[in-house]
Parts: C-alpha cells; structure tokens; sequence
C-alpha cells in the first residue's frame, strides 16, 4: 500500500509536462454586474482548448489565445457563464450577473476545499455568521440549536459555560466519542469535555468549543455523512463542523471595523408549581429536621409557631417564592471588535472579544477573552502564505451538584415552610444553619463548595502553497492547538462531601498538532470537452497528546484559605498522560461532466499508534454521485427550476483510545461516597502503597471500528428557487465496535475491551426554504429542518443482551446499550406487572410489589426534532423568530422525584387529606387478580410512586419551544452619511422564551453530566434558562 | 511551459518528504505503552490491598445494613432508614459486592497468589488462600449461592456459574469445587514451607508474623465449622475437633485477625468515615433496644462502646418515624469500634469469638471444653478489649452471677452464649447476623413500620442488579426473606 501510494504520487507530479504554441494575448477585466467592482479568481478558458487563465485582484486577466482559439469563456462560482467571440480585439471586458438559476453556493468541505455545492454527492448545510451572532447565547452550539437538520444539539443545563452535547446523524460508537470533529480555519479544535469529578457529583465543565466567540464566526458546514468527512479520516465518523472566522478575504480591497457589543439577562426558567398549603413533616406532624412537606396544614390549630431544628421559633407559613428566590438574574455581556482588510490574495483580520457572564446561580460565573490575527499574501514569486493565531482565556466557576451533599442535591428538598432566603444561613464563625443534619444550606454550599477553570488556550495555523501550473498545486499545512486548564475543586471545611474541608487540584495539558500536505490538480476538457477532473492526494500526520497531574488535599486547617497547602492530608496525587499518533494517506478523485454529472472517488489509509503494531493500518472508501437533470436535458421553467439526485457509499474506520490493549494494574482504592480509602495508606506512621488489577480487561488483538453508510438526497429548487427542497435519506451500520463490555463482576472484573457488536442509523433529514413574499421592501423567508433518526442496537458480544456505557452512574440506573434498543437506554427497577401489563400491589402494604431489576425503563433518543425559523425583512427592521420541536424521548429525573416523594409540588397538595388507592391489582393466589382496594395516605401515594430508582423517575421529554427571536434594525444609509459609520444595527434578542412541554414538570432540555454518550438524566442540576437582551453592531 | 528549478525542487522535496514519513511510520507510531500504570506488581503491594478490601467488605455498608437489621443501630435517614424497615433490594450493595469483594480483595488475592508462587513466596501465598476463603465465606454467608468455583477467571469465564452454598462449605468432587476448608488448609500448608520473601510493614493484621497468621486459619476452620453445626453437625464436630487438638488458634486478644487502618483521611477505617466524616454520618445513632439490653445486663462495657455526647444515651428505636434527635447530641459508635481517628483496627475474627464458638460447640456438639470457662473466657475477652479493668471485670461477675453462668437446657445455653456474643461482636454486623439467622438468638422484637416483602427480617441480600443484568445464571426472584442454606431454623 505504501509503495503503491508514493508511485502515484511520483506519477502525477513527474509525468504530465505540456508544451503549446502561442500566438495572441487578450486582456481585460471581469466585473460584478451589480457592483461594477473587479472580481477576482474568475476562470477564463479559450474555448475547445486546455488554455486558461484566472482574474487578478483587480479582476484583470491577460490570457495568450492559440490561433484556434476564437472564445472565452468566463466562469465563476455563483455567476453565469459567459461565453464571448473574440473576433480581432484584444480586450475583452465581461460583466458577470449572479446566476438566481443555480442554486449556487460555495461550501467549505473537508481538509477546506472550497466546492460548488451542486457537485457534492453528499449531504452539507452551511449556515451564515450572523445566524449565530448576537443571539443571546455565548456558546456556539446552543446557537445553532434547530438550525441544521440531522444534528441533534441538547445542552447540559443553565449553569455558565456548561457542556452541550451534540450528535450528527445519531449515534455511531458504543464507546468513542460521538461528538462531531470541530475543525477551525483548517485547525482540528478540541471540543473535549474532561470532567475532574465523577459525573454524577460533578459540576458540569465547559466543552472546549465554548473557546470560540460566536462573533467571530464568517460561516458553518456540518458535514454529516462519513462521505462527506472521509478526508478527515477517522476521526469524522462522528461528522464534521467545519468553522471558517472572518477574514478580509471578500473584502475587495476595503478595510472595515465592526463593534459587536451586547447585554443579555438570564431568569431561571420553567421551575416547577409548588403547593403552598402544607410545611415541613410526615404524615400530618411537623418534623423539623425532614425533607418532606408531609406537615400539617398551614392554619392548623396549635401551629402557628413551630421550632426549628436548631431551636428557634419561627412562624408555619408557606414561603411560596422560596425556590424561585434562590436564582439570582445572570447576566451575559459580550464584546467584540474585528479588523478585517483586504483581498482576495493579500487579505488580514484581527479581532479581540470578551465575554462576561454572571450565572443565574449566584458565585456562578464565565469569562472568556479571545485575540486573534490572522492573514493571507501572495508573494511576488507566486507563493501563498497563510496563517492564523488565537489566544483565548477562559475561566470558569460553578457549584458542584448532584444528589446529597450539593447545593443542587439540597435544592430540591426544601419544606414549602422553609424561609430558605430569609433566614440567615450562616452563624457568626461562617458555619452553616440549616434544618438538615449533615447537610449545609444552599447557599452556604454556592459560597464554599465550588469548582474553578482557568484555560489558557493558543491555536493557529500556517500554510504555505504554491502553483507548480495553473492545473498543479502543492500545499503544506501546520496547524495547532493546545491549551492548559488549571482546575480546581474546593469543598471548604463543613462541606457535606468532606467535612474536614478538600481541595482537589487538577492540572491539565492538552495539544494537538497536524501536518498536512495537499497536492492538487485540476484539469478541465480532459478526453473529451466539458469533463473536468481534480485530483486531490493527501498525507496527514497527527499526534495528539494529554497530561494531567493532580493532588487532593484533605483535612484543611484555616477556613477560607483556598490553596493545597492548607491540607494536613495528601490523597489521591496522581498523574496521567497519553500520546497518540496516526499517519494517513488519503485521494480523491472528482469527475464533472458539464456541470451536471459528477462523481467522485475517495479513499483513505490510515496507521494508528493505538492499534496493535502489526496490524494498525487501515483503508476505508467512499463514492459519490451526483446528477442535476435540470442542466442535463435543459428542462428548467419557472415552477422547477433546479434538481438533484445524489447518492453515496462510504466506510469511515476508527482506531481505538490509547494504552487499551493490556490489562494494567492501578493505584488500589475502596468504598463508596459511603466511606472510602485510597492508598498509599498511612498506618502507624508508615506509609502503605498498594496496587490493585484493573477492573478492564485488554485485547491485545483489537481491530478498527467502522460505519459504513448509505445515503441519498434530492434537491429541488421551485418558483425560480424561491422554494427549496434539500432531503436526505441515510443508513449508517456501525460494526466491529471498540467496547468495554460488562462481564459479570464475579469474574473478577468490571469490563472487557473488545470488537463487538453492531449498531444501525436510519433517518430523514429535510430541509424546506422558501420565500413566501418578496415584494419591494418586504420579504418573507421560512426555513424549516426536520430530523428524525432511528438507531437501534443489533448485537453486543455472544451471550450479552446488554452493557453499561462507560461512565459514572448510580446503582441500579444505568445508561446502556441493549440489543433490540436504541443506544444509551436507561435500565433501572420496572414495576411489577402480570401478564396483562397491570402493576402489581403488594396486598399487606397497599404499596408497589418489588421491582423487577434489570429492565429498560426509558429511552433519551428523541423521535424527532424540527426547527422552524420565519424572518421577516422591512426596509431596514429584521425579524427572526425561532420555534423548535423535539418530539418524544425520555428523562430520568431525580430532581422531579424528590420534589414529588417530599410533597412539595403542586399535584402534592391536591386533596391531601383524602386517602388514595394506587393503581394495580392484587394477587388472589390463584391465578387471578382482583382490583387494588388497599387505602394509603397521600404521602404513602406520592412516595409509592417509587423511589429514585424506578420507572416513576421516568418522564417524557417532549418540548414545543420558542427558541429564539431577534428584532434587528439597521439605521438607512442616508443618516449614516455624515457620520464614520457604515453601519450601525441594534437589535433585541431572547432566547427560551416559551415552552410547552406536556410530560415534564420544568425544562426538560437538562442533561446533568453534560456532553458525552450518557444522556438523558436529570440529577440534581441547575435548571435551564431564559435569556434576552439587546445587541448593539456598528461597521466603520 | 517547463518546469522551473524551484517547481523541481519542490517536487523533489515533496516526494522526499513522503518517503521519509513513510518509512519511519513504524517507530512513529509505536508509542503504545502505557505510562500510566505497571503491568506487573510485587506481592507487597497486592496484600494491603485485598487486606483493605475484606476489611472493607466487612466494614463499610455491609456492616451499616447488618448492625441496623441487627437492632444494634437504628436508621435516621438514607439507606439505613429504609434498611431499618427491612427494606433492601437488590440495588444495596453493587459497590461491595463489585468493588469491595469479587473486583476488589478476591482478584487481588488471586493476583497475590500467581505472582507470589513464581518468586516462591509461599507465606504471601498462604495469607492469601485464608484471606480469600474468609472472603468467599462473607459472599455467602451474605448472598447464598454465589459464583466460587468458576469466579475470578477474568477473559477465561465472564459469567461464572453459581455454586450452592452447600458446596461452597463442604466442596463437591463431581462439579470441580474446593471445599472452603480445603482452600484454608491449602493456605496453612502453604504456610508452613519456606518462602522466599516474608511480609511486613505490607501485613496490615500481624505485620509479618506467620505464627499468627497459621492461628487466624485454624479460627477460621472454627467459624466456617460453626456457621454449619446445625445444618451439618458433624463435619462442623470433626472440623472443630481437629482444630482444638491442633492447639494452635487465636487465644489472646493481641492475635485477633483484625485489620488496621490510619488516623488521616483516606486512611481510616470505614466505621470511623461513615459515622463521623461522611455526608452519610448522620443517617445512622445507636438504637435505644441496644442500649436498653446492655443496660438491662448492668453491662461495664456499654460506655466503652456507645458514646453519650450529652451525658445521655441519645438514641431512637428501630423502625422510629419522628423527628430524629439533633446530630451533635447523638450517641454513636465509640474509638472501641472506630479506633482513634479512625486506625480501627476493623476486627474480622477474635478471641472471644473463639471462645464462644468453642462454648456453643461443646454445649452443641459435645466438643471438647468445658462450656462454662469458656463462655466466661468470651466475657473476660471482650470486656477486657473494652477496656475495663481485670478487677472490674471480677466485680461484675461476682455481682452478676445470672448473667455470667450458664444454666438450664442446652438450647438455654445457646441462647446465653449467643446473646452474650452478640454483644461482644459490637460493631461487626454480619456475625451478629450470621449468629441470629443461624440460632434464632438473641432473640430481638420486630422493628416498628416494618415493611420488607412480608414484614419480616432480612435473611439474605438480594443479588445485586449488576450481576442480575449481566449474567444469566443469577435468578431474579430471591428476595430477602428466603433463607440460605445454612439457616434452617
């Protein structure tokens, strides 16, 4: 293969010398019909032969015409074709108009090649800068929710800076991660999510694309397929988000200035209706230490003062607002200023942000800083020099969460008679006051329980390419990103989880640098006139590197003073590093035939570090095909005026994550949040180390995984495009799976690593655009993106209906893989039922009969997901407003059940003192059944329903949002002509503004531990949020 | 057009570059190794950790469920709440029986024996075979029928069979499986050959004295052969029999196969966590039917094990449904259980245990020993590792005859010995239960709101869900009211 490989290489850059004759130079200059300004990079052919030229800057072209040659032809991507006789001039000047026939759009695709999206095989869907802009929203991906059909974007909750998971075309790894590639300006940018804590208790940490600054954003593809991405090789079976930053690039020789500036306020959203009839206590008794609002009712004779439970006296009355209170109003301010100059071949930019954000959690915030310079020149020797850098510095802080010992674990277990903001919750030493033993008020835990981010990040690129001929271009390109997040987690002395106080500090080192060489070649009219080929070979040599060092200080000395060396005891130091390497070599060819009939060919090999040495290399494939009958039989009118039919077949392979090959053993460790001990134990005086086996088994023979896909489409452009139809059908199988499957822990271990399995996408995507009015000033557009994926799991390993996925969970809840269900099913304790499905009651209790474990009790995938964006343009005002569906799916909440067994919610309060039967029937013994008739009280009901554990955590996830709005208005020109400006826009803009979700008592978008392949899990978190704000842009 | 020198150069540099990258690749990418973890480990580094993990095993929430069950302590909120009611399911004790037993001291043990066989250290070969049999016996004795002979096989057999707990004790040549008397007499042979390298520091029980350690076997034969001597009294007479002829068993409190721990976070013992430094400190006090019996016995050792931080037992009853007393006031496990600071030690098999086991088989089974010394040995052993005086100790035997003889029937006696032994095995949970499943004694009062599947008593844990979900050879429909083989009564 290599051999093989380097010979075509040789051949293509050694073999093909051409010679001709010349006789006749023409000169002129190509214009933008609207504009009158020269356009650059239009292709000039003499028409019937090989000669061709581009235009300069300028739009100038001076081009030597063969004494055969009697045409030019003038192309150029987004414009009509224009053809001219040349006849006895030597000037030819061309005007060329944008073709509203094609629907033509240049698109960004892999390894940043540029592309006429009508030649794709494959399925892409850009969206614009100003899309994400100034939406209310600091994070990119949030702001591209219900904007792309096939992508599924769900974030993690409303604290600042949280991870937000998102996932192309379903999910395609049992075990790696099924985030998309983020590649930046040809950079591969980590979107790596690294939790310190385990999940469960965590404290949601930013994935890293919340480094980029929304305003800096030119355009977005998502590239969905594996043949869309195939170049990135194996890192894109997830997809692709190819992000391109501003630049002058169109700039056309002008310099301008743009001011970003916005203000954005953030409400808790969507919390749920409490009762306020009922305070703290069990079955009608006050209870001054309980979770519950079992109490007696407010008014109730010899209860107009209660005690608490650190002994005062304080009035029974509801607190209605007491929840509510706790969230603060956050707030987001952002500003930007960019520079951007020049042309298409001599261009810069320059930019610098800030992002300031105050939680809605108070001591919750985000800050982020980005500079960036970047530009491109041509030399005078024809050498092309590119390059970019980024600093970006990010810091972050948020409480910890999670069942128990959190403020979040607290939240939701609050009396109704609570006065949670209005008694002091500290005494004079800064201990926490609160009703619970072993547990600190809220806010005591939001001031002393807490967890900090400092990245400091740097990314760039620079590249360096040159014409060899105008058919032959070589490039090299470097690009890099590494960043250092400096973390810690204090727990102050009281905490809950560490009494005697904890600091964990966790330093961590990320980099990641590229070599890529591009070799490119086009040749048009080749055997035969209109077919044009490109050929494009490629290496890339990646290396990928982690390091993480740390030390947990327990047992602190001075209250407040947050630094490791107030620990009195070192625990769990450790350190942790990974290298990984890959080497791959990848073509593609792409045939045109008269710009109606395309196909291309692509292939990759790739070598990996992570397999073993002597089987790591891989190949993978892709063809694509694309035909638009419209061009080829000429059948355009003003009903059709465009289609396409494309189809596809690719295979993207995957190695595997580093060091998995053997079983290895680690620093030994016991228990639980119960109790725990992590050695080196000091006994005595001694210090004891102690090494434990591993609870994963190695494979010393692990393969590549792969996804293998079908996909076809059809675009359809009605009413002179102002309807646009773009739909996609795709069937991805993802086989040989790298997975840790679960073996039964009496084996002595927890998982195996080994190729199992098999998992299969099906789904639609369609996109509909349309125009409905467009009269003078007034315009109407509608883009509507539909999603609906079904993924199933066809097969884990012999004999293993199902495995947990890789992660944190609780006992007796957990996010697996079952064969015959979708990924990422929750197995948890199902009610018992009979035959006929109808619950079983235990006939001595009144209550539930014991679960039965071990079953899929709800499934996350959602059915389907729409995005519905209107914008309307009047003169100078714009408005957006964005409406998103997510249909179906379903979410396990702690949270709702807490609040629901502890009688706060509303439903609680609703005819309380009257008894209740639960649903079910009763055993007779023989074979039959009789109707539940047993009595219980309603907190038994409530509680009944079940416990943290059980099916009745289970909620529907259905959400009917408004998901954005925006009202823009641009000042006219004429105001702005004695002013420095060229424009100035202010705009209002929300987000999360409306919700209708049938199933859930709140926002059911919340996903606790953040990005990754566990989804579907409401623990305790901090809620969703509503924003809205006002943006300010001026350009000079 | 030709090409010019500098497109040349390029090309050549090109190719050049190709051809390098290409050649190299293999020493490129051979970066695999991991430089995270060691491959392998010497034994002393794998005996603290299966010590700790059996400790903890014992300890941590095995011993919260057990003591609450047991009436010795009482559930104020949590886990221990609920348990309090007799509800368990079989969500309670993954992490035990994951992490604590099979995945932590049972593989580690396993992993002890291999690498300590190739370096010829048969003494850590030998520890390890006892250490794992105690640790299987816990298995059972909690969970019935589990995984033994076909457990701990890793790639080999990822879903074990169970073995009936019949076989686990007494072995069966027809299905493979090893006696667990068997597997401690392998250990105390292996004792007894030279070994290369000898424990120390690593010996967190005796510190490396094999002497003691060949006494902890042979107890543990007398544990195993107690826990049988209803359901088989006579292997459990032969066993016990041939142990006291032996002579060589625990006989002084200082020999107790007891596991230490350290006074810093991350050291301790888990009794000391989860009743003092956890988020889980105050979801369990000591039950008031605990302090009542001790107290109704004028019991020297009940401030020795019970603290009072008011100057009052500060407790509530099993099963309570009402505001629970406030944190600070409550009464808990003393240092007696917890050591100070947490060094425990987490005590697994003592000499007063041995004692009592050697009283009820000679009242039992007619071994040899005279019933009366040594149930009045167990007393003396117990208070005396309380703390309390020698002298002290004869006051409270001369002013409480009734108490320290025993009289009446054999079953009487039993129950005077057992009830005794229950209070002397204070903050070990399992045998208390072991004890109480196996004899009926003490005998204790149903707790109040009980619910459980029938209102009665855990006699089992259910199999955890993990296992359930995971192998098919573990049923799905035992609940905690089915008693296990040995629990006949």
């Amino acid at each position: 293969m290599k051999k093989s490989l380097l010979l075509s290489f040789i051949f293509v850059l050694a073999l093909v010398v051409q010679t001709w004759a010349q006789s006749k130079t023409v000169t002129g200059r190509v214009t933008d019909q609207e504009t009158g300004q020269g356009l650059p990079g239009v292709s000039v052919l003499v028409k019937g032969t090989s000669v061709g030229t581009a235009t300069s800057t300028d739009g100038t072209y001076a081009i030597n015409v063969p004494s055969n040659g009697n045409t030019l032809v003038f192309r150029f991507i987004g414009y009509a074709t224009v053809e001219r006789s040349i006849g006895n001039a030597s000037t030819v000047n061309v005007a060329l108009g944008i073709d509203s026939k094609q629907l033509s759009e240049v698109v960004v695709t892999a390894q940043g090649i540029e592309r006429d999206v009508r030649s794709l095989g494959y399925s892409t869907q850009s969206v614009q800068g100003e899309a994400v802009s100034q939406r209310s929203e600091p994070n990119v991906l949030n702001a591209l929710q219900g904007k792309v059909s096939g992508v599924n974007i769900t974030s993690s909750s409303g604290a600042p800076g949280a991870s937000t998971n998102i996932n192309i075309r379903g999910i395609t790894s049992f075990n790696g991660s099924n985030q998309p590639l983020i590649v930046v300006d040809g950079i591969i940018f980590s979107n790596d999510v690294d939790n310190s804590q385990n999940t469960l208790f965590g404290s949601q940490p930013s994935g890293r694309i919340s480094d980029i600054n929304p305003e800096s954003i030119e355009s977005i593809n998502v590239l969905k397929g594996p043949a869309a991405s195939v170049l990135y090789g194996s890192r894109a079976s997830a997809g692709v988000i190819v992000i391109t930053t501003k630049s002058g690039k169109g700039l056309k020789g002008k310099t301008e200035v743009t001011f970003n500036s916005s203000v954005n306020w953030q409400k808790a959203a969507y919390l749920p209706e409490f009762q306020n009839e009922y305070g703290q206590g069990t079955q009608n008794n006050y209870v001054n230490n309980t979770t519950s609002s079992w109490g007696p009712r407010f008014g109730t004779e010899g209860y107009e003062t209660v005690t608490t439970s650190w002994g005062e006296t304080v009035p029974y009355q509801a607190y209605p607002d007491n929840i509510k209170d706790f969230y603060q109003t956050g707030r987001i301010l952002q500003n930007s200023l960019n520079i951007a100059g020049g042309d298409q071949d001599n261009n810069f930019a320059a930019a610098i942000s800030s992002t300031l954000q105050d939680g809605i959690v108070r001591e919750s915030d985000f800050n982020r800083h980005n500079v960036q310079v970047g530009g491109n020149s041509k030399l005078k020797n024809g050498i092309k020099l590119g390059g970019t850098i980024t600093y970006v510095k990010t810091s972050q802080r948020n409480t910890t969460m999670g069942n128990g010992g959190s403020a979040f674990g607290q939240i939701t277990r609050i009396p109704r008679s609570y006065d949670l903001m209005g008694m002091p919750y500290k005494d004079e030493s800064g201990n926490s006051i609160y009703f619970l033993p072993g547990q600190n008020h809220p806010l005591w835990s939001l001031e002393n329980e807490f967890f900090e981010s400092n990245v400091d990040r740097v990314f760039g690129n620079l590249s360096i390419g040159y014409d060899i001929t105008d058919w032959l271009n070589v490039s090299y390109r470097v690009t890099a990103d590494t960043y250092t997040d400096n973390r810690r987690q204090v727990l102050r002395i009281g905490a809950a989880r560490a009494p005697q106080g904890q600091i964990d500090q966790d330093m961590r080192f990320r980099s990641e640098l590229n070599g890529d060489l591009l070799i490119r070649a086009n040749k048009n009219d080749i055997f035969t006139e209109g077919l044009n080929a490109s050929l494009l070979l490629g290496q890339n040599i990646n290396q990928r590197t982690s390091r993480q060092s740390g030390v947990v200080a327990e047992a602190l000395t001075i209250p407040g003073f947050d630094n490791v060396s107030n620990g009195s005891v070192f625990t769990g130091s450790y350190e942790s590093n990974t290298q990984r390497r890959l080497v791959g070599h990848y073509g593609q060819l792409s045939l045109d035939y008269k710009s109606y009939l395309f196909l291309e060919l692509s292939g990759r090999v790739d070598q990996s570090s992570t397999l073993p040495a002597n089987e790591n290399a891989y190949f993978y494939p892709s063809v694509a095909l694309s035909f638009v009958p419209t061009e080829a039989f000429n059948f355009q009118s003003d009903i059709l005026s465009y289609a396409k039919v494309r189809g596809n077949i690719a295979r993207v392979g995957r190695d595997a994550d580093p060091y998995l090959l053997q079983s290895v053993f680690t620093t030994a460790g016991f228990g639980n949040n119960v109790a725990s001990i992590s050695f080196p134990l000091s006994v005595g005086g001694t210090s004891i180390p102690g090494f434990q086996i591993g609870s994963r088994i190695g494979s010393m023979n692990l393969k590549p995984e792969f996804v293998t896909s079908y996909e076809g489409g059809v675009n359809l452009g009605f009413f002179n495009n102002r309807l646009g139809i773009d739909f996609t059908y795709f069937n991805t199988k993802s086989t040989n799976q790298i997975f840790n499957v679960a073996v039964s822990n009496s084996s002595g271990y927890d998982t195996r690593t080994t190729n199992v399995g098999e998992m299969q996408n099906k789904g639609i995507e369609l996109q509909l655009s349309g125009t409905p009015i467009k009269t003078g000033d007034f315009t109407w557009d509608v883009l509507v993106n539909f999603t609906r994926i079904r993924n199933k799991v066809i097969e884990i390993a012999p004999d293993v209906e199902n495995s947990t996925i890789t992660g944190n969970s609780f006992i007796g809840i957990a996010p697996s893989i079952a064969v015959g269900q979708p990924y990422g099913v929750i197995i948890g304790t199902a009610n018992a039922r009979n035959e006929a499905g109808e619950l079983l009651i235990n006939p001595s209790t009144g209550g539930f009969m014991p679960g039965v474990a071990g079953e899929v009790i709800a499934n996350p995938q959602k059915d389907w997901i729409a995005g519905i964006t209107n914008t309307f343009n009047y003169k100078g005002l714009a408005l957006s407003a964005l409406f998103d569906i997510n249909k179906g799916g379903q979410l396990y909440s702690f949270s709702q059940v807490d609040m629901r067994s502890g009688g706060q919610v509303e439903m609680t309060g609703v005819d309380r003192d009257q008894p209740r039967i639960l649903p079910g029937v009763i055993a007779n013994g023989d074979g039959t059944y009789r109707p539940n008739n047993i009595q219980v009280s309603a907190q038994t009901y409530w509680s009944g329903l079940g416990g943290l554990a059980s099916e009745a955590a289970v909620f529907d996830a259905t959400a009917y949002r408004l998901r954005e709005v925006s009202l823009a208005y641009s000042l006219p020109k004429a105001m702005l002509n004695r002013t420095p400006f060229g424009g100035v826009t202010v705009s209002v803009s929300g987000r999360n503004l409306f919700l209708y979700a049938p199933g859930f008592p709140g926002d059911p978008e919340i996903n606790t531990q953040g990005a990754g392949n566990i989804q579907g899990l409401d623990l305790n978190g901090v809620p969703a949020t509503k924003n809205y704000g006002v943006n300010l842009r001026v350009t000079f | 057009m030709k090409f010019s020198k500098i497109k040349k150069n390029i090309v050549f540099g090109v190719t050049i570059a190709l051809s390098t990258a290409l050649t190299s690749c293999s020493d490129y990418l051979d970066i695999n190794a991991t430089p995270n973890n060691p491959t392998e480990v010497p034994p002393s580094t794998l005996l603290p950790t299966g010590l700790a993990g059996s400790a903890f095993a014992n300890a941590n929430d095995l011993n919260r469920f057990a003591s609450v069950i047991m009436s010795v302590t009482a559930g104020a909120a949590g886990s221990p709440a609920s348990w309090d009611r007799y509800n368990t399911d079989g969500a309670d004790f993954g992490n035990q029986w994951r992490f604590e037993i099979y995945g932590g001291a049972l593989v580690n043990y396993d992993q002890l024996i291999s690498v300590a066989e190739e370096i010829n250290a048969y003494s850590y070969v030998g520890i390890a075979k006892i250490m794992k049999a105690y640790t299987f016996t816990l298995a059972t004795d909690v969970w019935g029928d589990v995984p033994y002979s076909e457990a701990l096989q890793g790639d080999e057999n990822t879903q074990p069979r169970l073995d009936e707990q019949r076989d686990i004790y007494l072995g069966n040549s027809e299905k493979g499986i090893q006696s667990l008397f068997d597997l401690v007499r392998e250990g105390l042979a292996d004792l007894d050959r030279a070994s290369a390298v000898n424990p120390g520091n690593d010996d967190l029980v005796y510190g490396g004295d094999i002497s003691d350690w060949k006494r902890a076997g042979n107890t543990l034969l007398l544990k195993l052969a107690t826990q049988i001597s209803v359901v088989e009294p006579e292997v459990a007479r032969s066993v016990i029999e041939e142990v006291v002829q032996g002579g060589s068993y625990i006989v002084n409190n200082d020999q107790n196969l007891s596991v230490k721990f350290g006074g810093q976070v991350g050291s301790q013992s888990p009794i000391y966590t989860y009743t003092y430094n956890s988020s889980f400190s105050t979801d369990q006090l000591i039950s008031t039917r605990f302090v009542s019996l001790l107290q109704s016995l004028n019991d020297p050792r009940l401030p020795q094990f019970v603290t009072k931080p008011t100057g009052e037992y500060v407790t509530i009853d099993n099963g309570f449904a009402g505001t629970a007393p406030k944190a600070a006031d409550r009464s808990m496990f003393s240092t007696y259980v917890t050591g100070e600071n947490g060094v425990g030690p987490v005590r697994l098999i003592t000499n007063w245990q041995r004692a009592f086991m050697l009283a009820e088989a000679a009242v039992r089974l007619g071994t040899t020993g005279d019933p009366q010394t040594l149930y009045a040995e167990g007393i003396r052993a117990s208070m005396k590792s309380a703390g309390i005086a020698d002298a002290d100790i004869d006051i409270y035997f001369t002013n409480n005859p009734n108490v320290v003889t025993l009289t009446g029937s054999d079953e009487n006696k039993i129950q005077q010995i057992i009830t005794q032994k229950y209070i002397s095995m204070y903050g070990n949970g399992l045998e208390q239960w072991n004890d109480w499943r196996r004899t009926g004694y003490p005998t204790l009062a149903p707790h109040q709101n009980a619910v459980g599947i029938d209102g009665t008593r855990p006699v089992r844990a259910q199999y955890i869900n993990q296992e359930v979900a995971r192998n098919p050879n573990f049923p799905n429909n035992i609940y905690p009211n089915v008693p296990v083989w040995w629990d006949v009564d």
